[in-house]
């Protein structure tokens, strides 16, 4: 990189802040948030004036929220980005924005994305987000991750909120079906996550953080990753079981779900870097096309 | 109240928020940016300060200042509930509500949460400490810091129940015994980070047994003391050092010692005769003569070896001051900071024979 830290212009500066937010990681909060939104209700709805304006200012509250809990992460991380070549060209290992004006912004967009999903949203969503940013800023950056190998597994429970929150946001409460979506966001990420940590061991064991490779060994997370993926598989078959999904989604979660396995399973018994590297970036596709395949089960049954 | 004595949980949420968002803060803050051995000391200070409170809140009968719990009827703090405590200080105005005594109450839940929080620091380091390198991470254990977890939230169950089931002597008792017990055992972590030690172990072994010795008497004289205490018993004799005239009052130790009753009845509801009161606060008095004796002795054999000179000389000094605030408690009436202190150095006390007796068990010779 020879970007000039002397004096960078506003716009540069600009898209120092947003990468702040991890851009990519709040694309998928936000695409899994708005899908719980249109879960939540029958196709009708769609056509009332309520329902869209819950749903734009919800997304837009969340993600100002997510960019607020990916800074304050950003900003406990800085000396573990330092260390991993992944980040190491983040915003404030770079020193091109200082830790105050890091804990500045993501005070002011979090809290201007906490009193949008109050005063617009509802009460409830404004609680539950809250509540994840905890979970995610505070117990998991701060208490979870320096502590355990099961920090993801924890962790992950903040992940798993957004289609709750989008729910939330439409219908003023959190139904059952809802807490499928969470489940299974909630079993995705370890092996999501493993996948990115096998081949990016040597990196954590340097930062100094306990994931699972590096305190327990490959072959056992290797055998994590094809167990928690089995435990992904059944959890997605829970929608149709409970009549929430149809054949459209039965057909896309076997077929997807299949394909996650064999993965899992070759990552078990032939495993090479570039097979993890591939799973992780194929776990990524997996579930945004999950939960298209949710949507659109839900407007087209047959 | 209307929720059942044993589970009930009052607090309102956006209270819940405003008390657990500063505590979340605090865990963090100890958890990640406090070094272990900074943090072992503190807390331990800090439970002391505890212990003395809740002694300070007994004395002051303020222990029912919040009919409930964990809030105060409810809220976060007196101020917000004044309305409620005020209508029901009216109703009863000699009853246990009132602002001041709510106050003493809730400033006693406040502490009690932070030493919680300390405490879930001490064990998040220690756990974490397993897997690092740096030499204090893994000076702690881990069966200690587990075990302080477990016994402080019991601690808390007990101050609920202390709450919650009126006062009971045996409730109120273990509440104080489980307190002592804690500040003991962060008081034995404290030596460990301190890496205290002492002389070699020739010497050492002639007085190890009554330093053992010495701590399980101080143990059970504390019980006799808060046993005293929790019935209301100081002044049941205003003489010292005879009881009503007589070295052997007349007593009833079948009734004094009758754990499951309530505060001032017997077992079957009639009220605790004096002959019973006579029996409890006699005990003690028996007990601080054998204490006396016993940690006495242990004190004098430290005094003789010369890495222990200080705490002989630590337990003589408080071992004496301790007896005179405890005849001064009879001669004057429970003065309140004669009563508080009386629990404070019983407190101190009992860390000196915790540190004695770590110290003693680890020879200077794996001194680093």
């Amino acid at each position: 990189m020879s970007v000039s830290v002397q004096s960078p212009a506003l716009s540069s500066r600009l898209q120092q802040f947003l990468q702040l937010t991890k851009p990519r990681v709040i694309s998928l909060i936000v695409f899994t948030a708005v899908i719980g939104m249109f879960l939540a209700e029958p196709a009708e709805r769609l056509l009332t004036a309520s329902f869209w304006w819950a749903a734009i200012f919800a997304t837009l509250g969340i993600a100002l929220v997510a960019g607020a809990a990916a800074a304050v992460n950003c900003l406990v991380e800085q000396k573990i980005d330092a260390v991993m070549a992944r980040t190491r060209a983040r915003p404030l290992p770079m020193g091109t924005i200082s830790s105050p004006e890091t804990l500045l912004f993501a005070g002011v967009v979090g809290g201007v994305g906490l009193t949008i999903l109050h005063v617009l949203v509802n009460p409830l969503t404004m609680w539950l987000t809250l509540a994840t940013f905890v979970g995610y800023a505070v117990i998991y950056t701060l208490l979870l991750k320096p502590l355990t190998p099961q920090n993801i597994v924890i962790g992950g429970a903040s992940g798993a909120m957004p289609p709750v929150l989008g729910w939330a946001a439409v219908t003023g409460g959190v139904s059952p079906d809802a807490l499928l979506l969470f489940l299974i966001i909630f079993a995705w990420t370890p092996p999501h996550f493993w996948a990115l940590a096998l081949y990016r061991k040597n990196e954590y064991a340097k930062a100094g953080i306990p994931m699972l490779p590096v305190t327990h060994g490959d072959r056992f997370t290797r055998l994590h990753v094809l167990l928690y993926t089995v435990i992904l598989v059944a959890a997605t078959m829970l929608p149709f079981a409970t009549r929430m999904s149809g054949m459209i989604y039965l057909i896309s979660a076997v077929a997807l779900g299949s394909l996650f396995l064999i993965y899992a399973v070759r990552i078990c018994v032939d495993y090479s870097d570039a097979l993890a590297r591939q799973t992780f970036r194929y776990s990524i596709l997996y579930l945004s096309l999950l939960f298209t395949a949710l949507l659109v089960d839900h407007y087209v049954r047959f | 109240m209307q929720a059942s004595a044993i589970w009930q949980f009052s607090l309102d949420s956006l209270h819940a928020l405003a008390w657990g968002g500063p505590l979340l803060i605090a865990l963090v803050v100890c958890a990640r940016f406090v070094p272990l051995r900074t943090l072992v000391i503190s807390t331990t200070v800090v439970t002391l300060a505890l212990v003395m409170l809740g002694a300070y809140v007994r004395l002051t009968n303020a222990g029912l200042g919040c009919p409930d719990w964990p809030g105060c009827y409810g809220k976060l703090s007196p101020g917000l509930a004044a309305e409620q405590i005020v209508a029901a200080q009216a109703e009863a105005p000699a009853g246990p509500v009132s602002l001041p005594k709510a106050w003493k109450e809730m400033l006693h839940r406040y502490l009690a949460s932070l030493v919680g929080v300390m405490i879930m620091a001490i064990a998040y380091q220690a756990l974490r400490g397993r897997r690092r390198v740096d030499y204090y991470g893994q000076m702690t254990g881990l069966g200690l810091p587990l075990a302080l977890v477990f016994l402080v939230v019991l601690q808390g169950l007990f101050g609920k129940w202390t709450v919650t089931l009126l006062l009971k002597p045996v409730i109120v008792t273990l509440h104080l015994l489980g307190g002592m017990t804690l500040f003991a055992m962060l008081a034995w972590l404290s030596a460990r980070m301190l890496e205290l030690s002492a002389g070699p172990p020739s010497v050492l072994r002639g007085i190890r047994p009554w330093a053992l010795l010495a701590l399980v008497a101080l143990g059970f004289q504390i019980a006799l003391g808060g046993w005293v205490s929790t019935n209301h018993a100081a002044l049941a004799c205003t003489d010292f050092p005879v009881c009503h005239g007589r070295w052997v009052p007349s007593m009833d130790f079948d009734h004094g010692f009758y754990f499951l009753r309530e505060l001032g009845l017997t077992a079957g509801g009639e009220p605790l005769s004096n002959e019973a009161l006579n029996a409890i606060h006699w005990t003690h008095r028996v007990g601080a003569l054998v204490t006396l004796m016993v940690v006495g002795f242990a004190g004098l054999k430290s005094l003789r070896v010369r890495d222990l000179h200080g705490y002989g000389m630590a337990l003589l000094a408080l071992l004496l001051l301790q007896i005179a605030l405890g005849v001064t408690n009879v001669l004057g009436s429970l003065p309140l900071p004669v009563a508080v202190a009386h629990n404070g150095v019983a407190a101190l006390l009992l860390a000196t024979l915790v540190m004695l007796n770590f110290a003693v068990n680890s020879p200077a010779t794996f001194r680093r």
